[in-house]
């Protein structure tokens, strides 16, 4: 399990990847924290003509707030985040869901950008940034364009950069103050990618009722999903659990991954129900707790 | 050892990094992971390889500090930065460092394979000094597969090890 | 008529017990320093001048006819040495060492055939293994696919697929046997439960894969450095394989990273090694990487089908046992059906039932070949049985832990013949029981069950189960299977030697497999401490090679620390012996009036007059004059111990003889939390309870039954070496081969009771794999206990959370 020959380069500025990934298109990958793509290379499932490491590229490693965004530079490590009190601050479902890529010794190496461009329908970071309607920067040779999360995810492992392009930097939108935030995710062990996971951000009116609500699947499709069909039906609605698993049902609606190894089709779309509703209810308190806290003082 | 020009692609590089302290320059073919350069162009064979596509974490080494699993780096990218093997706690075995002296009390190791990557392990675990609990302890170590002890030995010698490092203000 | 032999008694038994000084306590491993240094030998650390590096290229396809090899771009590489294929080892070699039928052959790289996914098709030997891997990407492969059998009930039907010509089915073994009456014991009964249970593939699967190092030497010798291979007991078989003599084979065994039985006699490594080493007549290394490890090892476990009775009285008591089992042995038989020996010897468990039938087809199927992993085939049939009674129990409204009492045999019936004819040496599982059950307050977790599920909406389930842990196995168990045997060997030794230089230091030679993840050097150096009052730490240790190696059978079978401690302490009686007669001409005493205590030899009540070993050993070794008359120079002893408790089958097999006499026993108690919508589940507590007879280091053992624990939970809830109906693996990565991590793995509380063994030296017995042979059946127990309102029933191991999920959901629908 070695890698296959390739050619190697490390170029210190964005430019100069960008120029390098358009010079070799897609025999060229990009290394960034090689959490997935090592692998792929150890097990010759990936055999590029060459290789650019972006690990040298600092204009990548910056996280930047502004009032109503965090932007996180794709070459920043995802311990990185785990730790940021601003992240946290700014973004609380990052907080919650990091902690549940692989293993603290991949998050050291494993890049925000990294996992994103990996694209990985049973990841964390990707169903976060579609959950949150986050955008993707992404550069070429002809400059920088921003894709929506729902539009950059297409298929099984595969975004919308164009072969000469290369993810520079995620931008989430800066979580309301009152906003409860609950991540749940079961996988066969901690670590392992998700056989479901739901990512929620609600909103609650005056009355205790969800205002807004934004409920994202990681393990159930190709790519991350938004349960659109809940968030219609919880909008408006009462928090109250059993509104909240009726709701949740329509979450197996957007399981189209059918039987694998760790799980068959029915499983998946009865346990994307049940990490809906948990972390719907989740979200509910945060967001019960943080209205509190804010109006006590 | 950061260039202004970006080099051309190649297949092998010259590096430079500290390893275990001391600074060491080599000309590796880049394709050769941060593993392999440490056991065959250093003889650091405390770095095992159990699974070459990183699961089992036999391979982790402290870059900067920070455990991460050798096997998913290139040795090339491991320029300009520090690398530490278990040799670097000590590797006399009549003189251990009080975290090996801790996992000899514990009996936290049986065939030995993942013992180096959890001694690695335990010290960036407790270098902070916080008081773990064992279930915190536990998800601490979770990303090195041990297939011997069943762990327990390892959560305490994991604790064992911060009260040794604490007591003696030895810093791990 | 059954031979039979009485076995010589030892003294540690009963209240007149020796005290110890070393043996018995918790003592630090003399292994521990250089491993925590990184210098554990390990044989991917060797290299050799002039090593070459070997990489397979393994089967895509899981039945196929090659067609045609194309190597030649793969030569073109540079630093690429030479291309091996099946058409190579054909013409150069015999095939593999092979206890199954001769008709089922195999080489290390397919011949003409390739029976499974993963099997080696071709080896590329290279400069260094990045070169070598670029070899294998460069061959191409023709295959002429075949039909698939997977499935090893439809591999019996008689329109299958065959793999094996030659042998003409699928069926690799079968026979029934019948030990009393199992019809009348099952009319007789008051309650019959039954079931149809599956126990997947799991594998030992240590952190460093099996690896071999081949070097042909002078005079012509080829030597092979190899983490496997119980070596001196079968080291010929790999020679005669390679067609060269024994005495021109020199294995040298290497330290592994673990084995469980993944490395017990794994032979395709150190054969493959051997031969590319004498084609190339260089060096040449091969390791499994863990993608070779997973799908073309020696050693998937045991992968087994049954269909199974067990009839009770209305009191609980077991009247009978009915087997019948289909075995998954893969493309090839190896070991034969040894898995099942072990299942038989200790058939009943631990109850007193005398009826029993066993039925055993093995079938050959397209996949990697199986054998050895921790408790070798017993602990699946004891998932099977405690499964059995806990259904008993539970139709019976009988409480777990109370119908195990009912039918223990007890402590005043050993020696226990079983129906079988194996023997339990001794036992105290009434004593094991009543231990677990004072280690946890089981009515409160019984109320606490009850008052969770209401109060809470949680599910928690308490599982009791017990095991038998058969250790030595005698060699009869290879062969009495068959009527006419071909080699119907019953040895089974282990051999020690004992020197003690000109300084008075000891050296200790072993003549077994190195350490793998065992305590081989912990325990004969405890055993050389207490014969001789040294500290165990100053005795150096090593392994013997082939070239000068006494028999041995190397760890195994939980075999180890009761031969080697006979073997150490026969050797100790020698020595010290050699010591007191030395000491005697020196004194002029009588040697009956001396004894050797702390490492002096002194006179009975006279202390004051001794010898130091430095003393001694200065006569023995220089000064020849002062010995007694006709006593040869140097202190060197060894020592052949010799299985100590086996006898022959009868001609009829109607009684199998004693083959796995000394009997560890043990009990575990889990109380878990089941999440009904997610399947996920949650260890509250865990107790686990082992008798190994005297223990020597309760550390270790305690390390042991942890360890085996773990590995009896990775079966249980996550591990599987899985292949779909059409062959193809599905468990080609750790990604998914799940083996679990700190996480997953409980904090077993763990307790010890001592019954010696009346027929080991010291009363041990052996304690390797308990661990494993339990926690299956208590987690299973556990889930169904929790789940019980929908009625939850494990039958198939592992346990995956769709299953949990299914069988609720399922129970839910109904209402």
């Amino acid at each position: 399990m070695k890698p296959p020959r390739f050619l190697y380069c490390d170029p210190d500025t964005l430019d100069a990847a960008v120029a390098l990934k358009a010079q070799h298109g897609f025999d060229a990958l990009m290394l960034a924290g090689g959490q997935s793509l090592m692998p792929m290379l150890n097990m010759r499932l990936a055999s590029p003509g060459v290789l650019i490491d972006i690990n040298g590229i600092t204009d990548l490693q910056r996280v930047v707030r502004t009032d109503d965004v965090l932007e996180i530079g794709a070459g920043v490590r995802q311990s990185a985040i785990e730790s940021d009190e601003q992240v946290h601050a700014a973004v609380p479902l990052l907080a919650r869901a990091v902690p549940h890529i692989g293993h603290v010794e991949n998050r050291h190496r494993g890049t925000v950008g990294g996992s994103i461009a990996h694209a990985d329908g049973a990841a964390e970071l990707p169903c976060i940034a579609v959950t949150l309607d986050a955008v993707i920067v992404v550069r070429g040779a002809s400059g920088e364009r921003e894709i929506p999360a729902k539009d950059f995810f297409q298929g099984f492992l595969s975004n919308a950069c164009a072969p000469d392009e290369l993810v520079v930097a995620v931008r989430f939108p800066v979580t309301p103050a009152a906003a409860g935030t609950g991540f749940v995710e079961v996988a066969r062990r901690e670590g392992d990618f998700a056989l479901a996971a739901a990512a929620v951000q609600a909103e609650l009116d005056e009355q205790g009722r969800i205002s807004r609500i934004a409920v994202g699947l990681a393990g159930v499709a190709a790519t991350p999903v938004r349960a659109t069909a809940v968030e219609d039906r919880l909008t408006g609605a009462a928090a109250d659990p059993d509104t909240v698993a009726a709701a949740a049902q329509l979450a197996a609606d957007v399981v189209t991954t059918g039987d694998d190894l760790h799980a068959t089709a029915a499983y998946r779309k009865h346990l994307a129900t049940t990490v809906v509703m948990r972390a719907v209810l989740a979200a509910v308190a945060d967001a019960e707790q943080r209205t509190q806290n804010g109006s006590a003082s | 050892m950061t260039t202004t020009e970006n080099p051309a692609a190649t297949d092998t590089r010259t590096i430079t990094l500290r390893v275990n302290g001391r600074e060491i320059t080599r000309t590796v073919s880049t394709r050769t992971t941060l593993a392999d350069f440490l056991r065959d162009d250093l003889d650091l064979v405390s770095v095992h390889l159990g699974c070459e596509h990183g699961v089992c974490g036999c391979c982790t080494v402290l870059l900067d500090g920070q455990s991460v699993r050798s096997c998913l780096m290139l040795a090339v990218q491991a320029r300009g930065h520090e690398v530490e093997t278990v040799e670097s706690l000590s590797a006399d075995q009549t003189n251990l460092h009080p975290i090996q002296e801790a996992f000899a009390e514990e009996h936290a190791l049986q065939c030995g394979f993942c013992t180096p990557a959890m001694v690695l392990r335990c010290k960036e675990i407790i270098a902070d000094g916080r008081t773990r609990t064992d279930e915190e302890v536990r998800r601490e170590i979770s990303g090195i597969l041990c297939r011997c002890t069943g762990y327990q030995n390892i959560v305490n010698a994991v604790q064992n090890a911060s009260r040794r490092c604490a007591s003696t203000g030895q810093e791990a | 008529m059954t031979a039979t032999q009485d076995p010589a008694r030892t003294t540690e038994e009963g209240p007149d017990r020796p005290a110890f000084t070393y043996i018995g306590k918790d003592r630090r491993r003399v292994e521990d320093p250089r491993l925590l240094v990184g210098r554990g030998g390990y044989i991917a650390d060797m290299k050799l001048p002039g090593m070459l590096h070997a990489a397979i290229l393994r089967s895509p396809v899981p039945h196929a006819r090659i067609a045609s090899i194309d190597v030649s771009a793969a030569l073109e590489i540079p630093g690429v040495v030479a291309v091996f294929t099946g058409e190579d080892v054909k013409a150069h070699m015999d095939p593999c060492m092979n206890f199954g039928p001769a008709t089922i052959t195999q080489y290390p790289i397919a011949v003409d055939k390739v029976r499974y996914v993963g099997e080696a098709v071709a080896a590329v030997v290279a400069e260094n293994r990045y070169i070598a891997e670029d070899g294998v990407d460069a061959i191409v492969v023709e295959y002429e696919e075949l039909p698939v059998v997977s499935d090893p009930r439809a591999a019996l039907e008689p329109d299958a697929p065959v793999l094996h010509e030659e042998h003409g089915s699928n069926l690799g073994y079968e026979r029934t046997f019948e030990f009393g009456d199992i019809t009348a014991a099952l009319e007789s009964a008051d309650l019959v439960v039954e079931d149809e249970l599956h126990w997947g593939r799991s594998a030992g699967m240590p952190m460093e894969t099996t690896g071999a190092i081949a070097r042909p030497g002078h005079n012509g010798v080829l030597e092979i450095y190899c983490n496997s291979l119980n070596f001196s007991y079968l080291q010929f078989l790999l020679a005669a394989a390679l067609r060269i003599p024994s005495n021109k084979l020199k294995m040298q065994p290497v330290p592994a990273g673990g084995s469980f039985g993944s490395k017990f006699t794994a032979h395709k490594v150190p054969t493959l090694a051997g031969f590319l080493a004498l084609r190339t007549g260089r060096p040449v290394c091969y390791l499994e990487d863990r993608l070779d490890h997973l799908m073309n090892s020696d050693h998937h476990g045991s992968d087994r089908y049954y269909k199974v009775r067990m009839g009770f009285t209305k009191d609980g008591l077991i009247t009978g046992l009915d087997v019948d089992v289909v075995d998954d042995y893969g493309a090839y038989m190896q070991f034969g059906v040894g898995t099942h020996g072990n299942a038989l010897s200790q058939a009943v468990g631990p109850y007193r039932f005398r009826d029993l039938r066993y039925r055993l087809r093995a079938a050959v199927t397209n996949k990697c070949q199986q054998g050895a992993y921790r408790g070798f085939g017993s602990e699946v049939h004891n998932w099977v049985l405690e499964r059995l009674v806990e259904q008993g129990a539970a139709k019976l409204g009988i409480a777990p832990e109370e119908i195990r009492k009912r039918n223990f045999v007890l402590p005043e019936e050993f020696p226990y013949k079983i129906p079988g004819g194996n023997v339990y040496d001794s036992g105290n599982y009434p004593g094991v029981l009543e231990k677990a059950l004072s280690m946890i307050d089981l009515e409160h977790w019984r109320k606490e069950k009850e008052r969770l599920r209401r109060e809470e909406n949680r599910y928690i389930g308490i599982g009791i189960a017990t095991t038998q842990e058969r250790s030595v196995f005698s060699s009869t168990e290879f062969w009495f299977w068959f009527d006419e045997p071909p080699f119907p060997i019953t040895s089974s030794p282990e051999s020690a030697t004992i020197t003690i230089d000109p300084t008075g230091a000891f050296q200790l030679l072993l003549h077994c497999q190195a350490m793998w993840g065992n305590s081989p050097e912990t325990v004969a150096t405890t055993i050389l401490a207490e014969e001789f009052g040294i500290e165990p730490e100053s005795v150096n240790v090593s392994y013997a090679d082939t070239s000068r190696a006494l028999p041995g059978t190397g760890p195994g079978g939980s075999r180890f620390t009761v031969m080697v401690a006979g073997a150490v302490r026969g050797a100790a009686r020698k020595l010290k012996k050699k010591l007191i007669d030395i000491a005697a001409h020196t004194l002029e005493v009588a040697p009956e009036d001396l004894e050797l205590v702390a490492a002096r030899v002194q006179v009975r009540g006279a202390p004051e007059r001794s010898l130091g070993l430095p003393e001694l050993a200065a006569s023995a070794y220089f000064f020849a004059l002062n010995l007694p008359p006709g006593m040869q120079s140097g202190l060197e002893e060894s020592y052949t111990y010799d299985h100590p408790y086996t006898t022959l089958p009868s001609p009829d097999r109607s009684d199998l003889g004693v083959f796995y006499p000394i009997m560890g026993h043990a009990c575990h108690i889990a109380v878990m939390e089941v999440d009904p919508d997610t399947g996920m589940t949650k260890f509250l507590d865990y107790v686990a309870v082992h008798d190994a007879g005297t223990v020597v280091n309760p550390k270790s053992l305690g390390g042991h039954v942890t360890g085996g624990a773990a590995q009896g939970l990775g079966s249980t809830l996550y591990e599987e070496l899985a292949y779909d109906a059409d062959g193809q693996f599905r468990s080609s990565t750790f990604l998914d081969y799940l083996v679990p991590t700190a996480n997953e793995v409980p904090p077993f509380r763990i307790g010890h009771v001592e019954t010696p063994s009346p027929y080991t030296e010291y009363g041990i017995k052996g304690g390797g794999e308990g661990g494993r042979m339990v926690t299956p059946s208590a987690v299973s127990a556990a889930i169904d206990d929790a789940l019980r309102e929908y009625g939850m029933h494990v039958r198939e191991l592992p346990i995956k959370p769709a299953d949990i999920v299914a069988t609720v959901q399922a129970a839910r629908a109904k209402g």
